[in-house]
């Protein structure tokens, strides 16, 4: 039977999954920590201004299941907070178990605790892939979903050391980048100063360490604004943040908390001391990082060269997706792009031509913008997300986006495009 | 394609990171080798992170102690044996087998320093036992030591396959040693007993002879197969011992003894051997200990793990 393992069981390794598997694969993700989700454990932030669009694309391209999921794990839907509108947040306490059993209920083969350390490529075509323990691993096709984040030396030479956040690399081995053990050469993502990498944007604080009052209003509107005092208001920390839609003069001036089961804080880090000073804050304490006061996670230090098929360049059945396929930021930038290569996948296997989603779709203009920004030195220190920032504008400029399902569906429709991840392929 | 059996056994010890950390060097650790990105196969430790914390600076190195001789027996000519007593501490850090020394006269400059099998350690009342085989500049005074003898330790380089020693379990395990090679077989036998593995033990006496050894392994309950490699029916024994199904198979003794145990090796992954690489300086730093491997590439012994093959095929 034709196999696709997938590396990595973020969200895009896990959408990567379901649509190989409807596509009529045998499906196997490999795992290095004990849940799913890697950093979408800590997210939350689903359909916020264009990525409302991009869900909706990828439903009605026939991968509805994930954002059924987020969308059923929601504490709060459609709210609003600076600079985003229709938001909803998930709870991160209850996602992963609700994302595994999906997983097994689709009989698609998780392995836990398997991190690959180095492959084996013969005629520019991954052979096997290595785990730590010497066990190889063959199959027809690999997608490689391992993110851009850490390790541990790299968030400490591009970043204030191991913030000890929910990728735990002490405790199960730091991430290995797939291409660059096959002799791919990946990009490294650049902050606007130049430096690499960028910090992961929000930290999450412990509900119950907040003052009543918050929680009160975190658990009824999912957003609570605390202004920054005057003399600590400081433009710069927008700037290193990863997140670029969120790098907004509010989110400088304001501390943004939003209730995702934690209270999510909108900044790549805050020092614990000057964080107690805001009312109702007084006993908070990290909840992730657990050292969020001094730093947060590197990412971006590791994306592959790809076409807009997802298929790596220079290796003949590695598809990638999520991070590792570009300066994307966001759990829906990694599910839609993980569904495009897993159906992918199935397509290479099956040897017919591969499916390159049109620029006339968020999701295929969002894949082919990055390929091409990327090349130039600006392009690295930008990110691609449908959130906001540069993207945004651009779906707004192009009108993509847009928040009516019919309109979206017509245009999917026009394309011929309408549940094709449905087709079982094999 | 990644290497990962080229390991530093020092690694996550007190003394990394060390004075390669800091010349860039470092064996393990991309950063402290002035690349760019993580690339480490991780044994549990970010050697970056220790060096970062401690200052960007190097731990403190070994220190050259002095040792109280205990005892020191001649048991051949040319051969002596041994017992020196020093901190538990360091006793304790050299009951692992390939543990090592540098041992010098007490009047003699630095470069004197001569490297030095532990044979057995009682790290209750800090004593450690060694042979020295009387050879040349380095060792030729060391018979004349009385009551005090400089120790540098603790290194730990002097197996090559170290790991498949450490995990070897409740295993079916083959010994052979010749002569003064014999020497570190007791730490090795202690620790395989310890992991309930059966052994068979293969001695050649070498000029050496076995009455030093017969003293140590008495209390193991093991029974020593006596041969020399001399005369055929030694060689015989060895080679039918050899067809036989060992999980692990230990050589102790010179290159020549490792090449003639491994050309009768079907599966090379089961061979391990002493290290007997020309240690020098033992931080890789002088270079004396260098050996290019199969790929080319330079391993200084006395800190890294390499595989066996790797380095008796194409090394110096």
């Amino acid at each position: 039977m034709a196999k696709v393992v997938i590396i990595g069981g973020g969200w895009a390794g896990v959408a990567a999954a379901v649509t190989a598997k409807k596509s009529g694969a045998d499906v196997m993700i490999l795992e290095r920590m004990d849940i799913l989700l890697g950093l979408g454990n800590v997210g939350g932030i689903m359909r916020n201004n264009g990525r409302y669009t991009a869900a909706e694309e990828n439903s009605l391209l026939g991968a509805k299941e994930l954002f059924e999921v987020t969308d059923q794990a929601s504490r709060h839907v459609n709210i609003e907070f600076p600079g985003h509108k229709h938001a909803n947040l998930y709870d991160v306490c209850k996602v992963e178990p609700m994302v595994r059993k999906l997983l097994q209920e689709m009989c698609i083969d998780l392995q836990f605790k398997s991190r690959v350390v180095d492959v084996e490529v013969e005629d520019q075509r991954i052979v096997s892939i290595v785990l730590q323990d010497g066990t190889k691993i063959k199959a027809d096709v690999f997608i490689e979903t391992t993110g851009s984040t850490g390790p541990m030396g790299n968030c400490l030479k591009y970043g204030n050391g191991c913030s000890m956040c929910i990728l735990r690399c002490p405790s199960f081995g730091p991430r290995v980048s797939i291409t660059s053990k096959a002799g791919i050469k990946d990009d490294i993502g650049k902050r606007k100063d130049g430096t690499y990498g960028a910090f992961s944007g929000s930290c999450k604080l412990n509900k119950d360490s907040l003052s009543e009052e918050i929680v009160k209003k975190l658990n009824e509107t999912g957003v609570v604004l605390l202004p920054v005092p005057k003399e600590e208001i400081n433009m710069k920390k927008l700037d290193m943040k990863v997140c670029q839609q969120y790098a907004l003069k509010e989110f400088a001036e304001n501390i943004v908390l939003l209730d995702t089961g934690h209270a999510k804080l909108m900044a790549p880090f805050y020092p614990l001391d000057k964080l107690r000073k805001f009312k109702g804050l007084e006993n908070a304490r990290y909840e992730d990082p657990y050292a969020g006061g001094v730093g947060n996670s590197i990412r971006y230090l590791s994306i592959a060269p790809r076409d807009n098929k997802m298929q790596v360049n220079g290796l003949k059945n590695l598809f990638c997706a999520g991070e590792k396929s570009g300066l994307f930021v966001g759990h829906t930038e990694a599910i839609v792009t993980g569904s495009l290569a897993g159906h992918n996948s199935v397509r290479f296997i099956k040897g017919i031509p591969l499916l390159e989603l049109p620029i006339n779709t968020c999701i295929g203009d969002l894949i082919s913008y990055e390929r091409e920004q990327r090349k130039t030195e600006e392009g690295l220190r930008t990110r691609y997300t449908f959130a906001g920032a540069d993207y945004f504008k651009r779906m707004k400029d192009l009108d993509l986006y847009t928040t009516d399902t019919g309109k979206i569906k017509k245009r999917i429709e026009k394309m011929n495009l309408l549940n094709i991840y449905e087709e079982k392929i094999i | 394609m990644s290497d990962k059996d080229h390991i530093c056994v020092d690694m996550g010890s007190e003394y990394c990171p060390c004075y390669l950390a800091e010349m860039k060097e470092c064996i393990m650790c991309n950063h402290l080798q002035g690349k760019e990105l993580c690339d480490c196969n991780w044994q549990g430790i970010c050697i970056y992170q220790e060096f970062y914390w401690n200052g960007q600076k190097r731990k403190d190195i070994r220190k050259t102690v002095e040792g109280k001789i205990i005892e020191k027996k001649v048991i051949q000519e040319n051969y002596v044996l041994f017992k020196v007593k020093v901190d538990v501490d360091l006793a304790l850090k050299l009951k692992h087998p390939g543990s090592y020394i540098f041992i010098r006269h007490i009047e003699k400059p630095y470069f004197f320093d001569t490297p030095m099998s532990i044979m057995d350690v009682d790290e209750k009342n800090g004593e450690i036992q060694f042979v020295v085989q009387i050879l040349g500049p380095k060792t030729k005074d060391i018979l004349s030591c009385e009551n005090k003898i400089f120790i540098r330790a603790p290194y730990w380089n002097g197996v090559i396959g170290l790991k498949k020693l450490k995990e070897t379990k409740e295993k079916k395990v083959l010994l052979i040693g010749k002569g003064v090679g014999l020497a570190p077989a007791i730490l090795a036998i202690k620790y395989l007993l310890k992991n309930k593995n059966h052994i068979t033990f293969v001695i050649d006496p070498g000029k050496i002879g076995v009455d030093f050894i017969n003293e140590y392994i008495k209390d193991f309950k093991i029974e020593p197969i006596e041969i020399s490699l001399r005369n055929q029916k030694g060689v015989d024994i060895l080679i039918s011992l050899l067809k036989e199904n060992y999980d692990l198979i230990y050589s102790l003794g010179s290159d020549k003894l490792h090449k003639i145990v491994k050309a009768e090796i079907e599966d090379t992954s089961k061979f391990v051997c002493t290290n007997n690489s020309s240690m020098c300086c033992g931080e890789g730093i002088c270079g004396a200990c260098t050996c290019k491997t199969k790929s080319g590439q330079l391993v200084r012994m006395c800190k890294m793990q390499v595989k066996a093959e790797e380095i008796l095929e194409e090394g110096k």
